[in-house]
């Protein structure tokens, strides 16, 4: 982050971005990507959620846009923030397979300084698998159209064997990521939803570095190391609950909600959002094919039979037994597919589901004593359902 | 509700204005006789920007899905009171009112909410066609040209297996000129109306955008002409000229609002209004490349348009061009793309020294005392020069 700060004195653009964005075409052309959402989640896991928004509902935004961007353009009002802040953008690059939301967000920051927007637009990928080729070509076509925007605003040529370079590195950290995520298959699980959302943060921010490769290698062998010692969150005879969580996590009640869950057995061991990183780079393939197919096909720009299936294929390989399912008011790019999601996957697993509604990062909507209720509620159904299961086995 | 009496086969060619009026109040009974009378399938869309013109040459009835007014009972389970209340209000139509009258969808995805609105609809209704059109949502690049000109293609292959059909160059230049006609009546209406607002009222010259919208236009545009050739131009008194400004405007009872204020509405920028109208497909060559164009000449849509200064720009012609006195903004509750904008486009029309005022609706509002009032209040501060 200090050297984006420095970006101009070294001669660098800094370039706002999405967390899921081909954002391999930025750092191979030395755009230092910054990703307001993460400056965003620092202050809202503070607790700064209703201060930064209540300044913006003044401006005349309603409170029931993304907390992210609230809470974001709070903090360009008042400057109040955790961290040292975050570099002022020369350019933006907003993708729409993570939400519409930072699309719209983007805009009106960039309408501040009079800044150049690049929408890479990412229609769903729909069943149709003809329709899917189609969508990707679309995608290149887009990239290359991004490629000639940079070298304008940068007045520089792209450098494609950069691009190469960089994504060696992208697919190589990609699949460390995923086998990092995947540690919590072992029983007991030698990490939590929690670690992994502390762990991704490398993925969204280094990714196309040598460093992202050499921190998920040293990640992986300490976990490993772990798992080799029979290490889990909870010891092995605790650990009576592998839960799958849906959403983004209600940032402020990150810790409270590990130890609440952990007090019942419960350990949350994965969702799709942390998996939205687990990209998977064909190196063989021409670089913004394998761009495009890959950031066009996450969770998050799916259609909800698919994420069924990728909840589904979770669920078999953690071997989980319980599902949370959060109805996030901020973020309607995940939550409008979760009612239906809940339908599915509760059908087909056969496990119950619990649902509650909240803001990842305003307080306001936050519920204590409801959320607390409804959590010792589903931890009695599912011992209820066990002990029943039980009897009928003896 | 007017009981609509089929004469020789056809319904909707005979229409005076007030059978317009109630037709644009609930459609639906009358679609469904219309589809049970002929035997021609009814294709419903969400709005935006779903080429109908190559649904109806496959001699389908392309209806645009604009919500119910009556209460809500499934949707809420599918979609949370935060979504979009358009995008509820369409999926409660369908899940628990009319959907019967539709034997397929084609749904435009243009933001988050169309997006999963898209998926929850085909897991819903797992035995009738539903195709998501995948519009782009940038306008400025030659990919977003590329992509609709190979959606509509898309729309037109999937058609084509649906119905067994295979669709002709002729045929769907045939449809965009019925199409084209019904806009050109329509702009007509709409002159008569601007110049001369004692002629036709806001309600009923929407409702006849509306209804265009939802029923065979070969018919209707019948009753278009016949009603714009029946009509006595009477300039009328004390009206304030308005531009409206947003994507759709409901429930209809707010027009009555107008109406009784005197607010004569001449230019809009709603895509069930003068968006609808704009850019009529060229009938001489390539249809589809004339369908494609015409997706960039349209005006400013909030989802798929990045840039609010255009927006801006072009209800400050408006306003200008029309010699207009103010701007009342349509907001519809929990629309996204409209909220982000809104607080920007409101300042720059406020430094412009334009009046603007910012109507809250929901889809199944059944009071509008509110919007009576705070309306009632603009318009006198309006004339008190208080603003």
């Amino acid at each position: 982050m200090e050297d984006a700060f420095h970006a101009h004195d070294n001669g660098k653009l800094v370039g706002y971005t999405t967390a899921i964005s081909p954002v391999e075409i930025f750092v191979a052309h030395d755009i230092v990507p910054i990703y307001p959402e993460n400056h965003a989640v620092a202050n809202l896991t503070a607790k700064k959620g209703v201060e930064l928004c209540s300044v913006v509902e003044s401006m005349g935004y309603t409170n029931h846009l993304c907390a992210y961007a609230r809470s974001d353009l709070g903090y360009r009002k008042t400057g109040v923030t955790v961290t040292k802040g975050i570099p002022e953008p020369d350019l933006f690059l907003a993708c729409n397979a993570q939400c519409f939301t930072l699309t719209k967000w983007f805009q009106v920051l960039a309408r501040r300084g009079d800044l150049p927007v690049f929408v890479f637009d990412t229609p769903e990928h729909i069943l149709d698998k003809e329709a899917r080729k189609e969508i990707v070509k679309y995608c290149v076509l887009q990239l290359k159209e991004l490629i000639s925007w940079l070298e304008k605003v940068t007045k520089r040529k792209f450098d494609y064997d950069r691009l190469n370079e960089v994504m060696k590195y992208s697919a190589a950290s990609s699949i460390l990521y995923k086998k990092f995520l995947d540690m919590a298959q072992y029983k007991p699980s030698p990490i939590s939803i929690f670690d992994a959302l502390i762990g991704m943060a490398i993925a969204v921010y280094r990714r196309g570095t040598q460093e992202c490769v050499d921190y998920y290698q040293t990640l992986c062998d300490e976990i490993q190391a772990k798992v080799d010692q029979g290490i889990g969150v909870l010891p092995k005879d605790q650990e009576k609950y592998r839960l799958y969580w849906e959403n983004l996590p209600v940032w402020f009640k990150f810790s409270d909600h590990a130890k609440l869950l952990g007090s019942y057995g419960g350990v949350i061991l994965t969702s799709l959002y942390v998996h939205a990183w687990s990209l998977e780079f064909d190196l063989n393939k021409d670089p913004l094919e394998t761009l495009a197919e890959n950031y066009v096909n996450r969770f998050s720009n799916s259609t909800i039979e698919d994420r069924a299936d990728m909840a589904m294929e979770l669920f078999k390989k953690y071997s989980m037994n319980g599902m949370i399912m959060f109805m996030n008011r901020s973020c309607k790019a995940v939550s409008f597919a979760v009612p239906t999601l809940k339908d599915i996957l509760t059908k087909r697993t056969g496990i119950p589901a619990l649902v509650f509604e909240s803001d990842m990062g305003d307080q306001r909507f936050y519920a204590e004593s409801q959320v607390r209720t409804r959590i010792e509620a589903y931890f009695e159904t599912l011992d209820r359902l066990d002990l029943a299961q039980k009897t009928a086995t003896a | 509700m007017k009981f609509f009496i089929i004469l020789g086969g056809v319904m909707w060619e005979n229409l005076n204005l007030k059978d317009v009026v109630a037709l644009a109040r609930d459609p639906y009974p009358s679609i469904r006789q219309w589809s049970r009378d002929t035997g021609k399938k009814v294709v419903g869309s969400t709005i935006a920007d779903v080429p109908e013109e190559v649904v109806y040459a496959f001699d389908l009835l392309p209806v645009t899905i604009l919500g119910t007014h009556k209460p809500l009972k499934k949707a809420p389970s599918h979609l949370p009171d935060n979504a979009c209340s358009l995008a509820r209000s369409n999926l409660e139509l369908a899940l628990t009112y009319e959907g019967d009258l539709f034997s397929g969808f084609v749904l435009p995805q243009v933001c988050d909410t169309t997006q999963h609105l898209s998926d929850i609809w085909r897991i819903n209704f797992p035995d009738k066609y539903v195709h998501s059109y995948l519009a782009p949502r940038q306008a400025d690049r030659p990919s977003a040209h590329y992509w609709v000109k190979e959606e509509i293609e898309r729309l037109i292959t999937s058609l084509g297996k649906w119905t067994g059909k295979t669709l002709s160059d002729d045929a769907l230049n045939k449809s965009i000129a019925l199409h084209n006609e019904n806009k050109k009546l329509l702009a007509e209406l709409y002159d008569i109306k601007r110049n001369n607002p004692g002629t036709l009222t806001n309600k009923q010259f929407f409702a006849l955008m509306k209804v265009s919208q939802q029923v065979d236009k070969a018919e209707f545009n019948k009753s278009l002409k016949a009603i714009k050739d029946g009509l006595k131009l009477k300039k009328g008194k004390g009206y304030t000229d308005v531009i409206l400004v947003g994507i759709t405007c409901d429930p209809p009872e707010i027009f009555d609002i107008f109406d009784d204020l005197k607010v004569n509405i001449v230019g809009d920028t709603l895509v069930t209004g003068s968006r609808y109208l704009q850019g009529a497909p060229a009938m001489n060559g390539d249809p589809v490349q004339a369908l494609t164009d015409r997706h960039f000449i349209r005006g400013f849509f909030s989802p798929i348009h990045d840039n609010v200064y255009k927006n801006f720009e072009e209800v400050k012609k408006l306003y200008y061009d029309t010699k207009a006195e103010a701007v009342i903004y349509v907001h519809i509750e929990f629309c996204e793309s409209q909220e982000y904008d809104l607080p920007d486009l409101k300042d720059m029309i406020k430094k412009e020294g334009i009046p603007i005022h910012v109507l809250d609706t929901e889809y199944q509002t059944t009071s509008l005392s509110h919007v009576l009032t705070r309306t009632q209040a603009f318009f006198e501060s309006l004339k008190g020069g208080s603003l």
